[in-house]
């Protein structure tokens, strides 16, 4: 059983008593279930720092329910729970009200509890060690120091140097550990339910990771990473975790409510003394009223930056646990077969997809531009070319399977060793896509676009590719303008003209090609 | 001021005292009724039980809000006249009382380190500029010079300083005893929003949707058991700013709702009152509707004349209605849309969300949740060609491809057509519906492919 039923309380609709309300706090989930969404913002790898994405987080909680109104406290709710997305089901009458309190229990939020009522100081003799307690009551308070009244008169708080402290009869129930969620519901009879929590929150993201082997004969093998990063301080034990690939629209996330600073400043009047005056005092210097008081900070903050970078991924092993797919609407889901634990400040890589033997097409890109800036010189500087792997997404060659937004890492084989060949990002891409890499730039093949001698109707090029390669390569340059006339046939390649040509081994092509002036 | 529920009510010690110093679960509050704004305003009644003598006297008015805007208070019952109302905000700290404490006398305690032997003594405070100077007798000091500690005793605190800002009014009395009086006043920092949770079914083109009031208190005060009324509608500046608003209304509604309203307000009171604490986000359920008809469509957009180097995913569209008949049979107050459909497992997953603005009953609704993985289309210029000096031909190819095991239809927009672009020629038929727009209804084989070819006459 994991939820107690604490001492009877009543007063939370103070004009009807007869309503009283019984409060039953739910500790920590049974089961839960994690599904990660990535941040739609990102366009690059998951940076470091608070993550941009979010998750829907299931609970199954059960809980004793006693008869009558009672108010269900939930316990353990991630940290970046937004409330308005709270869903309570498996209750018997439902949900009256859900309530989410962001005042945190802290020395400031106490004296603000306790203003104008009864606390107890407590002075301790130095040189005795003799313990003084004498009641007070809380003039003002937590903001710009505590005063304090007894029956001796008003005194400040931590003014005196003296050890001095105050005790509180009691922890005002509205005041918790941790941000909480709690709803009131009431039941007919005591009876034990099975309840589901269910919430987006935010500090959540994921992203696919991908590792290709370059193979003989252009062929790859492309391994994918599920890589689930969790920022918040909540972890999330032997969760049935998935991730939803694809666009949702989803609005800023909205401030997550906060309450009053927990932390205590107590501030005293200036305590300056004889031996800090001095001629003139720098303005900025040790604040006197800070000497003398002293802070008692109580962070509630996430630790920062420990998020480390998800690292390089190995070359996979033959993997173990896969991820399964399946379709959300128009979404796509990966579901982790068996429970894993979502750690607090933590990244988890579960392997996400392996094809072996992906056909790929390696060509080298230029671009062109019409604008003859050359003029004046012999002739321009030739550019290195892009090199492109080109597959299509489909189960005849070798792929045919969604493919996830992610950073790609390709390897080639140096006598079995792997070595990187560059990095690549990779968009969603959907069966029957083309997929298309780029590792880097090619040195080996070059091109150069020559202005020729124009008319008032046309301009003129020379595009001019040569290849430091001992075998053929094919390169292709898209031309988006008007074209009168080319030397070679141009190809349709996405509604653009593109020239399309095999260098021959360690040889050279040409194309001259006319524009229409538009004018 | 603190409402609080104890968990060791036993604990607590002193009942006797209770009559002086309130109990921490004690507010200064009477019978509240609070009407809650979309703009961010809110309107506090309250009524007390004032017990008064009969002649000119002063009433300090606790829990209000922190936030309460002084100048819209009135303060209203049998036999009150108001002679002044005063809104104090010097707030009592310890160095306030100790610089108004300036030039009169209080006690120093000095305790001995060695033997915690205690020294009082009366002195006359000269000073507190940066330290505090004091008057013992004929020797002039400064206070804690030696580091030595020393306890300041004041005797009490002056009028004016407040633990919080404080409401008083100095009232004329016609006759004595317990008065009701009615406070209110306007405040800034409670609003409300409606949070909506809609279930898609697909397979049966069905949705369930539940509505939730969203409520949330930054007055740094806590209303205790309040009757509330949440207003709807748009005061002034009470539409979303800076939200993108994916979800539009495609025909406005015309029926009426049998919710209570006064003029183009809205008014939704909550069935039982309720506590709204500090720092609090509070929610209430005011719609839930099983089983409306919705469907799913996609739609793609053109925005004029140009290619994409890459193909575009297609937007899912659910089309429903808040009509009485085969809809949700509400208005539906401006708010947030999550949507839902359960997985394979039968577990719901979000798909997404859209803001929504108000909509009356009985209209039709196009809400977008995202982006379709495998529906895409892409625009191709296959052929631009100058007819004359103004006038220009354009031969535009629409590629549509679907990685869906089923049909599905696409709703394909070309717009950025001014009014002068004419249609030439079309492979499919398609529908102007205004001058700027053309649409076409796509259909997409399953995992398939289906082009559209326009060839359109434009003006330059």
């Amino acid at each position: 059983m994991l939820a107690r039923i604490a001492l009877g309380l009543a007063a939370l609709f103070a004009a009807a008593p007869a309503m009283a309300q019984t409060l039953v706090v739910s500790d920590k989930p049974d089961a839960v279930a994690v599904t990660l969404y990535r941040d739609g913002a990102r366009s690059g790898p998951i940076g470091q720092g608070w993550p941009g994405g979010y998750a829907l987080i299931t609970e199954t909680r059960t809980i004793a329910l006693p008869a009558g109104a009672s108010v269900i406290r939930f316990v353990g709710v991630s940290q970046g729970m937004m409330p308005e997305t709270a869903i309570v089901t498996g209750l018997p009458r439902g949900v009256g009200e859900k309530n989410r309190d962001a005042r945190l229990l802290g020395p400031a939020t106490l004296v603000d509890a306790y203003l104008k009522r009864r606390v107890t100081v407590r002075r301790t003799n130095r040189a005795t060690g003799k313990v003084t307690e004498s009641d007070a009551v809380i003039e003002s308070g937590p903001e710009g120091g505590v005063l304090l009244t007894s029956d001796a008169g008003v005194e400040a708080l931590g003014c005196s140097g003296l050890p001095e402290g105050l005790r509180y009869p009691g922890v005002p129930a509205d005041l918790s550990a941790k941000p909480t969620l709690s709803v009131t519901s009431d039941s007919a009879a005591a009876q034990t339910v099975t309840v589901q929590l269910s919430y987006l929150a935010q500090g959540f993201d994921w992203s696919a990771n991908y590792v290709a082997q370059l193979g003989e004969r252009d062929t790859l093998d492309l391994f994918g990473w599920m890589t689930v990063v969790n920022g918040g301080s909540q972890g999330f034990a032997d969760a049935r975790t998935s991730a939803v690939a694809g666009k949702l629209n989803k609005g800023r996330a909205a401030r997550l409510p906060v309450g009053p600073a927990p932390a205590l400043r107590l501030q005293c009047w200036p305590l300056g003394t004889t031996s800090m005056a001095g001629p003139p005092p720098a303005p900025d210097a040790v604040s006197a009223e800070d000497i003398g008081s002293f802070e008692i900070v109580v962070t509630g903050n996430r630790v920062r930056g420990m998020l480390q970078r998800a690292p390089a991924p190995p070359p996979p092993p033959a993997p173990v646990m896969m991820a399964e797919q399946e379709e959300l609407g128009d979404l796509k889901l990966y579901r982790i077969p068996e429970p894993v634990t979502v750690a607090a400040l933590a990244t988890k890589q579960v392997a996400l997809l392996h094809r072996e033997s992906v056909k790929v097409a390696r060509l080298y890109r230029g671009s062109f531009s019409p604008f003859p800036y050359n003029d004046g010189e012999a002739r321009p500087p030739s550019r290195p070319t892009e090199i492109v792997l080109r597959a299509e997404n489909r189960t005849s060659e070798g792929l045919g399977l969604p493919l996830p937004a992610g950073k790609l890492a390709l390897f080639g084989d140096r006598g079995g060793q792997p070595v990187l060949i560059g990095e690549s990002s990779l968009a969603d891409r959907a069966v029957g896509d083309e997929v298309e890499l780029f590792p880097g730039t090619s040195s080996d093949v070059r091109y150069t676009v020559i202005g020729r001698p124009a008319s008032r109707r046309r301009q003129a090029f020379r595009i001019e590719v040569s290849n430091a390669h001992d075998g053929p390569v094919t390169f292709e340059v898209p031309i988006p303008y008007a074209v009168a006339d080319a030397s070679a046939e141009l190809v349709l390649r996405k509604g653009v003209k593109t020239w399309r040509v095999l260098v021959p081994a360690n040889g050279t092509a040409s194309l001259d090609i006319a524009l229409k002036r538009e004018r | 001021m603190r409402r609080a529920v104890w968990l060791f009510a036993a604990a607590w010690p002193c009942v006797a005292q209770a009559k002086q110093i309130p109990a921490p679960d004690k507010t200064a509050q009477g019978d509240l009724a609070i009407t809650i704004y979309q703009n961010g305003q809110s309107l506090v009644q309250d009524v007390r039980t004032l017990d008064l003598t009969a002649g000119r006297t002063r009433q300090e008015f606790a829990d209000v809000s922190a936030k309460i805007r002084p100048e819209t208070v009135t303060l209203a019952g049998p036999g009150i006249g108001i002679v002044e109302q005063n809104f104090d905000y010097d707030l009592l700290t310890p160095y306030k009382l100790m610089e108004k404490a300036v030039g009169s006398v209080v006690t120093t305690v000095r305790t001995n380190p060695a033997t915690g032997a205690e020294t009082r003594e009366q002195a006359r405070v000269l000073s507190a500029n940066g330290g505090i100077v004091l008057q013992i007798g004929q020797r002039i000091e400064v206070l804690r010079d030696d580091g030595l500690p020393v306890r300041v005793i004041f005797d009490k605190v002056p009028e004016n300083l407040r633990a919080r800002p404080t409401l008083s009014v100095t009232l004329q009395v016609a006759g004595g005893g317990r008065v009701p009086a009615t406070l209110s006043y306007l405040t800034p920092g409670l609003g409300w929003t409606s949070d909506y949770v809609m279930l898609f079914d697909e397979a049966k083109s069905a949705i369930d949707m539940q509505g939730w009031i969203t409520l949330t208190n930054n007055t740094g005060t806590t209303y205790t058991n309040a009757a509330v009324t949440l207003v709807a509608g748009a005061p002034s500046g009470a539409a979303a700013f800076g939200r993108l608003n994916d979800t539009t209304i495609d025909t406005p509604g015309t029926e009426t709702s049998n919710r209570e309203r006064l003029g183009d307000y809205v008014f939704y009171p909550l069935g039982r009152r309720t506590t709204i604490a500090n720092a609090q986000q509070k929610q209430v359920s005011f719609l839930d509707v099983k089983g409306a008809a919705a469907r799913k469509t996609y739609e793609w957009t053109n925005g004029w004349l140009g290619a994409d180097s890459d193909p575009r995913s297609a937007a899912t569209v659910l089309k429903f209605s808040t009509s009485k008949n085969g809809g949700l049979g509400d208005q539906l107050p401006s708010g947030t849309i999550r949507v839902y459909m359960r997985d394979r497992k039968g577990e719901p997953q979000f798909i997404g969300e859209s803001g929504v603005d108000a909509a009356p009953m009985g209209s039709a609704m196009s809400l977008r949740t995202g982006e379709a993985f495998d529906v895409k289309g892409a625009a191709t210029v296959v052929e631009r060609k100058k007819l004359s000096a103004r006038r220009w031909k354009t031969t535009m190819r629409y590629d549509f491809t679907s990685a869906r095991a089923e049909a599905v239809s696409v709703d394909f927009a070309q717009t950025g057509l001014w009014g002068d672009v004419r249609i030439v020629e079309q492979s499919l038929t398609g529908e102007r519906v205004s001058a700027d727009r053309m649409e076409w209804k796509v259909p997409v084989p399953a995992n398939g492919k289906a082009s559209v070819t326009v060839v359109f006459d434009t003006r330059y």
